[in-house]
């Protein structure tokens, strides 16, 4: 009997136990924030994970929050840059909840009315920078004119400083571009603009192909000619100097008899003239025909 | 189970005056049995209760266990890898689980046309229509203003799962999931995109530099991801380009004109270069020729050289005579291969006229089929 007593005790205390810690203790998980309001005022903040003993309600409340990132974007809406050019732009923003109690008195602990601030907050810093640049600043080729860094981070500032002013208990993690657009009626000018260079674009590779062509052949026949006037200089310059060393080597030796040396020469010349095929004409005296002067003809005799 | 010897007690309570009659006995038989019956599923559930907190972690996922809502463990050791774990039943201990090891996939949103899911799948672009519509085509602005199409593609490991988790949130109900990177990661890609295309040209972006604009993409990319500390590793960084569909005709006769225009240069250095070797071979031609008469040359007046030598002491002892010989040798030798004429000397002391037909030659025969027409 005493033993089923002390059963019957045990499991009524810990049931006594368990509905305790359920009305008495909560837990912080790993990257959340909790607030604890007494009787409506924070007088709590928790940023610890953990279990942590409360008053049950209605003296103490637990106002949860998440720590962590938020990715928020802003709508795609139009805004005038400083040269008078509509331009879409929309950002997207990483914040979180770093004053949870400031969170709590700001938005009622709402993330969706936070994000709405958030929303009004990136819009009108976006219209206040965008306006402050031209087109030019967003887009261009070259680096040092484009401040496309710069304007994200004149938004961010900006946006930053009004939450900061506000107490709104949140910060700007990362903010950047995630859309820039153009209006639909302004995408037409930019089509027509577009094929306008298409075409100059065609005719310059037409006319381009065909003169680089001729460049290209023209240039060839000029080396080309360079090459054989070259060739030309050098055989030349090769013959003579063929005809410098035989004359070098061989005109000491004709000096020693300048007559025989020209008789020489001469008959060598007659004979390669007459290997080809050639009609002579001689006259009777010359020799060796004089001979046929001393046979008898048939001519008429000498008249008397 | 060793309190075994209670249904042994005296039965105190049914000690009445009266015996205990079979049927009460029969009742505390049953409440007896059916009392252990109780202990043992108790037992059994107290078990399930304990065992309910193995859990498994598949080879491709890691897990952290909070307890009390603080992560278990210190630094990395927070993370348990593959394998069967304990941990204390809810609410004590929660168990996140974070798929990490496969390669996930995020791609762009900002710089490509609106597409059906069905046009996705088919891969076909969809008809042209009139105007870009801000609200549903996206696109980026090239650097000279243009309009421009750009997909960027990520191929990413989860890096550090305690950042991912714990560091993003995906949503606003307090779940731990790898959405929060995941969005943070696709606008991430959308700033990349529309940061780079500010940068290029479009020619460029679409043709003449198609890898310096991928790099900066990249580049932007990895940047962001390093300075929101994100997290993940990239694996692979996928950049589409693409001109707007209203102008595709336009820009694929660009695509011709120049196809073509390489075509024409190919041809022309083709034939430049035949120039060129073709005089190269003649220019060598002609000096080898050089070369060749120049060796000639001297070979033949050193021969020359050798013979006038070799006569030299001949024609000194009688020149008259050597001369005579060797001109009538050479006549001898060079007439037998002409056709002479000897002119008469005149008779009567009167110049007498001869007349000769040169060019002898007689005259090509007639084609007959020239003729024939």
């Amino acid at each position: 009997m005493r033993q089923r007593n002390l059963v019957t005790f045990i499991i009524g205390a810990v049931l006594v136990i368990i509905f305790g810690l359920l009305l008495f203790v909560f837990q912080v998980r790993q990257s959340e924030v909790v607030v604890i309001t007494t009787f409506g005022k924070p007088t709590r903040v928790l940023d610890q994970p953990g279990a942590y003993f409360r008053w049950p309600w209605p003296i103490q409340q637990v106002n949860r929050f998440d720590a962590r990132i938020q990715n928020f974007q802003d709508q795609f809406s139009e805004t005038l840059t400083a040269d008078q050019q509509n331009l879409l732009t929309s950002v997207y923003v990483g914040w979180k909840i770093t004053d949870a109690a400031e969170f709590l008195r700001s938005f009622r602990g709402s993330v969706p009315a936070a994000q709405n601030r958030l929303e009004n907050m990136l819009r009108s810093a976006e219209k206040q920078v965008v306006g402050n640049h031209a087109l030019s600043d967003f887009v261009n080729a070259d680096p040092q004119e484009l401040k496309f860094d710069r304007i994200e981070k004149e938004i961010e500032d900006t946006v930053q400083g009004e939450l900061t002013t506000n107490a709104c208990g949140m910060t700007l993690e990362f903010l950047g571009f995630t859309r820039i657009g153009l209006p639909q009626d302004v995408t037409q000018a930019v089509f027509d603009r577009m094929k306008a260079d298409r075409q100059r674009l065609i005719s310059k590779w037409e006319n381009e192909g065909k003169a680089q062509a001729e460049i290209i052949r023209s240039t060839a026949d000029r080396q080309a000619a360079n090459t054989l006037a070259n060739a030309q200089a050098q055989a030349i310059r090769i013959r003579a100097q063929g005809e410098a060393e035989a004359a070098r080597t061989t005109l000491p030796v004709f000096q020693q008899n300048p007559e025989l040396a020209n008789f020489l020469l001469r008959l060598d010349a007659l004979k390669s003239t007459l290997n080809q095929k050639s009609t002579l004409i001689f006259d009777e005296r010359t020799p060796p025909f004089d001979l046929f002067q001393h046979l008898p003809t048939n001519a008429p005799s000498q008249t008397p | 189970m060793s309190d075994e010897h209670e249904p042994h007690l005296p039965p105190s309570e049914p000690a009445a005056p009266e015996a205990r009659d079979a049927g009460s006995q029969a009742l505390a038989e049953a409440l007896h049995s059916s009392f252990a019956i109780v202990k043992v599923v108790l037992i059994l559930l107290v078990l399930a209760f304990f065992a309910s907190g193995v859990f498994q972690v598949g080879p491709q996922e890691r897990a952290v266990i909070l307890r009390l809502g603080k992560p278990v463990g210190v630094g990395p050791r927070q993370l348990l890898g593959p394998g069967l774990h304990w941990s204390l039943p809810y609410p004590i201990d929660q168990v996140i689980k974070i798929p990490i090891t496969e390669i996930q996939q995020v791609q762009s949103t900002a710089g490509w046309w609106h597409t059906t899911p069905e046009e996705e799948l088919a891969g076909a672009n969809p008809a042209a229509a009139g105007l870009l519509n801000p609200a549903i085509d996206g696109f980026a602005l090239s650097a000279d203003t243009n309009i421009v199409h750009v997909r960027v593609t990520l191929y990413y490991r989860i890096e550090d799962p305690l950042r991912a988790v714990f560091g993003f949130a995906g949503d606003t109900n307090f779940t731990y999931s790898l959405a929060g990177v995941s969005n943070a990661l696709q606008n991430v890609l959308n700033n990349a995109l529309l940061y780079s295309a500010a940068h290029f040209n479009e020619d460029d972006i679409l043709t003449r530099n198609v890898a310096g604009f991928t790099e900066a993409v990249k580049t932007r990319t990895q940047d962001l991801i390093e300075a929101e500390k994100l997290g993940v590793s990239v694996e692979n960084i996928a950049v589409d380009t693409a001109p707007p569909q209203q102008l595709a005709d336009i820009f694929q006769k660009v695509t011709e004109a120049s196809e073509n225009r390489n075509k024409a240069l190919l041809a022309a250095h083709t034939e430049a270069d035949k120039i060129i070797s073709d005089a190269a071979a003649q220019a060598a031609a002609i000096t080898n020729a050089a070369e060749i008469a120049r060796n000639q040359y001297v070979t033949e007046l050193s021969a020359f050289a050798k013979k006038f030598t070799d006569l030299l002491p001949k024609y000194e002892s009688n020149p008259d005579l050597f001369v005579n010989v060797q001109l009538a040798e050479t006549m001898a030798q060079a007439l037998t291969n002409v056709e002479k004429w000897v002119q008469p000397t005149s008779l009567n002391g009167k110049s007498t006229e001869v007349r000769l037909m040169l060019n002898r030659e007689p005259p090509a025969p007639k084609k007959t089929t020239a003729t024939g027409e």
